[in-house]
Order: C-alpha cells, then structure tokens, then sequence
C-alpha cells in the first residue's frame, strides 16, 4: 500500500503533463468543440510518446493509464482517452484503429466520438463486437455536452468476443469513466475554487463566506474519494464489484460538482468565454453512461450480495 | 503508489479475525449492542485488552522503548478495522492506544510515563476525555474549567459535558485554563486527573443514543497534584493539537459502516427486498461512500507511514467517514420501515449508533472549514 507516487510514475505524470501543456487546454477544447472536431494531433503525440501503450507496458500497468486518463481529462483533451488508453487495450489483443468509440448496447443512444471513430467495441448481451469503421457508418449528432456526439449506423465485425469479455468491458469501462470523471471534477472544481478566491460581492471574495465554502470543501472530499476510488480500482485490474463502486461514487459525485460549480460561477459560469463549461458539460454526459449512477450502483450490489432475491 | 496488502498484512488480518472467532463469546452481538461506553463492553474489556496485551497486540503500534513493538500504521490500521467492525471489544480503551499513551510519550514527564504507559498496556485502565464544557464544544478554546495553583496542587473548579465512559473512567485526560487572564489557546494546561480524587462528581445525562452515553462531570475544589500536568504549564494546547490529529482517524468507523452495509444487505435478502431495484441502488450507493471514506483514511495512514507531518487531509477522510455512517443509518431505517421504531430492534440500534456521527469528535461543520482553509485556500475576511 503506497499512496505517493513512484519515481518512475511521476517521471511519466510530468512527461504527460508537458505534452498536454503544448497539445490541449481549455482553450483549445473550446475551439474544437466549436466544429464538433476531435483531436487527433493530441492522440497521435500521445500515442507517439507511447503513452497508449502503459496499460500493457512492461514497467507500467492499468494503473498508470488511469493516471494517464485522468489527467488527459483534467486539461480538456477532446479524445476519447479511456477508449484508447485502458479499454481497448485490455479488451483486444490487437491494436485497433483510433478513434475508438465504447457503444452501448442500445443502438439508438449517442455515443461520445462515435461520428469520428474508425473502431468501436459494442457492449452485447451475450458478449463483445470489435467493429472497423468507415466514414458512411457513422452519423453526427449535435449536442451542448461537451463531447462530439455521433450514432453507429453500421460497420464490419471483425470479431466477437464471448460473454465473459462483455464482463470485462463493462468493468474497465467504468473504471475509465470514473477516472475521466474524477479529471472533469477535480477541474471543474479548479476553476470554481478560482473564480470564487477573485470574485468580490457585498465587499469581500464570495469564497470567504461560509455558506460557500462548506458546499466547496464537502465537493473536494466527494471528488478526492472519486479519484481514489478509480485508480484503485484500475490498479486491482477492475473487479467487477470495485469498478462498479468508482462508478457509481463518480457519477453520483459529479452531478453535485455540476450543480455547486454552476452556482458558484453564477451567470459567468454559463458563457462560452469562461471555462467551466469545458468539463462540468461533459460531466453530464459521462455521469448518465452506462446508466449512469443507479445502474452502477445495482451492479455494486450484484458484484457484493451476488443472488438477487 | 499502488493499493496491494502484502502478504503479511493480509495474514495477520486473518490471525486477527481468528482471535476474535475464539475470543468473542456467544452473546457478543448482544452484548456489544450498547456501544463502547455499556457496563458490559466497559467491563468485558479489562478481561479483553489483557488478552490483547498478553498477544502483544493492544499496544503494537507504540514504540519499543515503551513496550510496543514499532507496528507499522497500516498493521495498527487493519488492527483497528477489524475491532470497530466487530463493535470494538476494546470498548473505550481504543482511545488509550490511539493517543492518550502517544500524548503522554511526547510530553510526559518519566514519572507520569512510568505510571500509566505500564498500565496502558496492560489493558487495565480505563480514560475519559475532559475537552467539551456547556460553553465551549466547537469552540474547545472557549474552555473556563478554571485550575488555581495553591502549592503542589491545582484547585479545579467547573465541569465537563457529552463526557463517554466518564462513568467507568479511572483517569481524565482534562483540559483546564490554568491561566485566569489568559484568552483563546493560551494558558490552557493538561491534567491526567484520577478519577476518584475527592470532588469529583459525574452525572449520566439521558439521551436518545442510548443508556450511559453522555456524561457531565462536576470539579469542585479538586485538588490536583501539580505532578500530574502534562506538559508545560498553560502550554497545553499544543500537547492537544497533538492528541487531536491522532484522534481524527484513530477510530475505524468507515470499516463498521461497511460491516453493518453488508449485515443490511443480508436482512434485505431475507426480507425479500434485495430483488428491488430501488434497494440495490441504494446498498451499492451506500457501497461506494463506505469505500471512499476506507481510501480517504488510507491516504492519512499512507501519509503517516511515509513520516509525513498531519494534515487536513485526516479533515478530509472524516467528513467522508460521517457521510458514509449516515447513508448507512438511513439505509437501516429505510429498509426496516416503521419496524425500525421498536427500541433495541436491529435497525434501531443501528441507527443510534451512527446518529452521533457529525457531532462526535468535532463538529462536521468544523471539519469543513479546515478543508476551506487548509486545503482550498479559502480566504477567511
């Protein structure tokens, strides 16, 4: 049990930070959501860096891809990072080509990066699609949440994985959710903690009252547990029961940083020119995946006190 | 960082469980209804701790220049989760181990050391706690139990409040203003006061919680030896400070949360209810808050086995601990529905067991502000 960082994982944490300095921000996330666009130039120097290899390094493991994940997260990177950086290297043997969109079952739901993906693994009853993509089999979907949204229309199975790893990609799924979360919150939360320090009301920082920053300081303890909760989960190598329990305490986390960061940032928290928008939109998506907080948390149950009745 | 027990951590959490298997009796359950402060856990764990001591475990965590065995955080840790979730059969001498005996190896004089660490670590004394007044509960530095130096000793005038185990206690670890003109933190000292001096007058206060829970404790003109003091005198507010980061997360309450989770989870499948979807939201929600609070903790034990300084991230992990106990109390009640009202039924004594758990060892509204400040930086004005 060691909580500080290894030498060798905060070497790879400040590379990464480096590269995410000059390849992302909220800036650029504003601008590319701006033509629903996706990032690949950041995808493409990450992966050249072998940052999307450390899920099945020699030295590096799921756990430091949740690192990775989280802070590519934190500084608004358009990609789907969880995809590429824990899913589907755990899942599939081969490297399968990027984009990757996770679909659920339901096809008719929109999924995150799905009209730029040129590979997808769909979440079946009974097991696993690895889909190869091209341009015609998927659609755009417009939406105010922060992600380019888009709908699997079609697309070649290359292969079909069995029920167990269905198991297996529900789980790293949900421990790449509640790392990308914890990320989205721990920014959201940033930028809150900021705005509020500056911002003068009735004469004083509305940080400074206390009304203000009980609400502050119980986010922080809610999105710290979200952190933890994931990066065990992922070095545990996702158990079905401790994936679903960092899912379920992120997405019920992240609709409170939702609610609290907006109402702390007042109007300013809703315009374009102001970052906050950047995550606490995209916690909303990522919160309702899946199911979202009440799916996972049935699944908790299942995983704990397996039998239902 | 990675979250691996090692091999030995994880046997000797299993030589703990066995212990307990062959140490507990029968009517343990029934017995540790009424909490750490009941006559009967009061009594049942002089003839406890001396068997923990005998194994060498009761004070493990302490050094071996006083009789412990260097045990490493994380062995103290899982020491402690297993006690609390089993209901703590150390009743109130958990308190002892976590920080009265540290408190009095950091500023005890040889005399004082040489008297209650041998006796700590037998297992067979029994402290109270002498910080909240009528006056000062948040607020500690708002004490006024007043102690007046007259030769070797101090008079003590005043009283205590919410005092657990005041009623079993042969000693009190009280906080006084030995400084009259003093204000705030200063000219506040501390006395390991025994129990049975004359004066001394302790009254159960009934409450809602249960039977011997809270307690007022009454000073009047007790003479306090002044060789009892611990530390330097009116400069006992850092001896406390110490005492308190100990305290904060001494106590393994996220671990009895998950336990009596998992306990619920069992009388929903006998009840029939753990097919309703509703239900399972709810367990595996309240789930999630129990393992967060068990890593937050970890994060304050990670940060004092790696030598590093207390820090409000033991605020953190406490605030986490309270929201966890709660969701499971409301879960015990929801669950049980009107049943829950029948006193001593299951989810009743569950419930009044975690009903205290925002207020007990500083209020969660004090815990928060802590974070505001020390941690997010949040201006005070």
């Amino acid at each position: 049990m060691d909580f500080e960082l290894a030498a060798d994982q905060q070497a790879i944490l400040e590379a990464v930070e480096q590269l995410l300095t000059r390849h992302a921000g909220p800036e650029r996330a504003i601008a590319l959501s701006a033509k629903a666009e996706y990032d690949s130039p950041l995808e493409d120097a990450l992966a050249e860096a072998g940052f999307l290899d450390l899920a099945r390094g020699d030295e590096t493991g799921p756990l430091e891809a949740a690192l990775l994940v989280e802070a590519v997260a934190r500084a608004g990177g358009v990609i789907g990072v969880g995809a590429a950086a824990l899913v589907a290297p755990l899942l599939v043997d081969e490297e399968l080509p990027r984009p990757v969109a996770l679909l659920p079952t339901q096809r008719e739901l929109p999924v995150r990066y799905a009209a730029h993906a040129r590979s997808a693994l769909r979440l079946e009853a009974d097991g696993v699609a690895v889909l190869s993509l091209e341009p015609g089999d998927t659609e755009a979907v417009a939406s105010n949440f922060g992600f380019p949204m888009g709908r699997v229309q079609g697309g070649r199975e290359r292969t079909r994985l069995g029920p167990e790893a269905a198991e297996r990609l529900r789980a790293w799924w949900q421990v790449a959710l509640a790392a990308e979360l914890a990320g989205c919150m721990r920014a959201a939360l940033d930028t809150t903690l900021d705005y509020v320090k500056k911002r003068r009301q009735f004469g004083r920082a509305i940080g400074s009252f206390q009304g203000v920053q009980h609400r502050l300081a119980q986010l922080h303890v809610a999105v710290e547990g979200s952190r933890w909760l994931a990066l065990e989960a992922a070095h545990a190598g996702a158990p079905v029961e401790g994936a679903a329990v960092a899912a379920a305490h992120a997405a019920q986390a992240a609709r409170r940083v939702f609610d609290e960061t907006h109402q702390f940032s007042g109007a300013m928290g809703f315009t374009r020119e102001h970052d906050l928008h950047v995550w606490s939109m995209r916690l909303q998506a990522l919160r309702l995946e899946l199911g979202g907080a009440p799916a996972h948390g049935r699944a908790v149950a299942s995983a704990r006190w397996a039998g239902d009745a | 960082m990675e979250f691996d027990w090692s091999p030995e951590e994880v046997a000797y959490r299993r030589e703990v469980q066995e212990f307990l298997a062959e140490a507990l009796p029968d009517d343990w359950e029934e017995l540790s209804r009424g909490g750490p402060g009941s006559d009967a856990q009061a009594s049942f764990s002089r003839a406890f701790c001396a068997r923990l001591a005998e194994r060498g475990w009761l004070t493990q965590s302490w050094p071996r220049a006083h009789g412990g065995a260097d045990a490493s955080p994380w062995r103290h840790a899982i020491f402690g989760e297993e006690m609390w979730g089993i209901g703590e059969p150390r009743g109130p001498q958990y308190m002892n181990v976590n920080w009265i005996g540290p408190a009095i190896m950091q500023h005890g004089s040889e005399e004082q050391k040489a008297l209650h660490l041998p006796k700590i670590s037998a297992g067979q004394v029994l402290w109270c706690q002498g910080f909240s007044e009528p006056e000062a509960g948040s607020d500690l530095v708002a004490l006024r139990t007043a102690a007046a130096r007259d030769g070797d000793d101090y008079t003590v005038n005043g009283s205590k409040i919410w005092t657990s185990y005041a009623n079993h206690a042969d000693y009190c670890f009280l906080l006084v203003r030995s400084d009259p003109e003093s204000k705030r933190h200063r000219g506040i000292s501390v006395l390991l006061v025994p129990m049975d001096l004359p004066g001394i007058d302790v009254r159960e206060i009934p409450s809602v919680v249960g039977d011997r829970y809270f307690h007022e404790v009454f000073f009047s003109d007790v003479r306090v030896p002044v060789s009892c003091r611990l530390g330097p005198e009116n400069e006992g507010w850092s001896v406390v400070t110490y005492a308190l980061q100990h305290e904060r997360v001494g106590a393994a309450r996220y671990h009895r949360a998950a336990r009596i989770l998992d306990d619920l989870a069992e009388q929903a499948r006998a009840r029939g209810q753990l097919g309703e979807p509703r239900v399972r939201e709810q367990l595996g929600e309240a789930r999630a808050l129990c393992e967060a609070a068990r890593l937050l903790s970890y994060r304050v034990i990670d940060q004092r086995a790696h030598g590093l300084p207390p820090s409000a991230d033991a605020n953190v992990a406490r605030v986490a601990a309270t929201t966890a106990e709660q969701a499971v109390a409301d879960l015990a009640v929801e669950l049980f529905g009107s049943e829950a009202l029948v006193y001593g039924s299951y989810a009743d004594t569950r419930f009044r067991w975690a009903m205290t758990a925002g207020v007990a060892v500083g209020a969660t509204e004090v815990q928060l502000n802590l974070v505001a400040s020390r941690v997010l930086g949040l201006p005070r004005e």
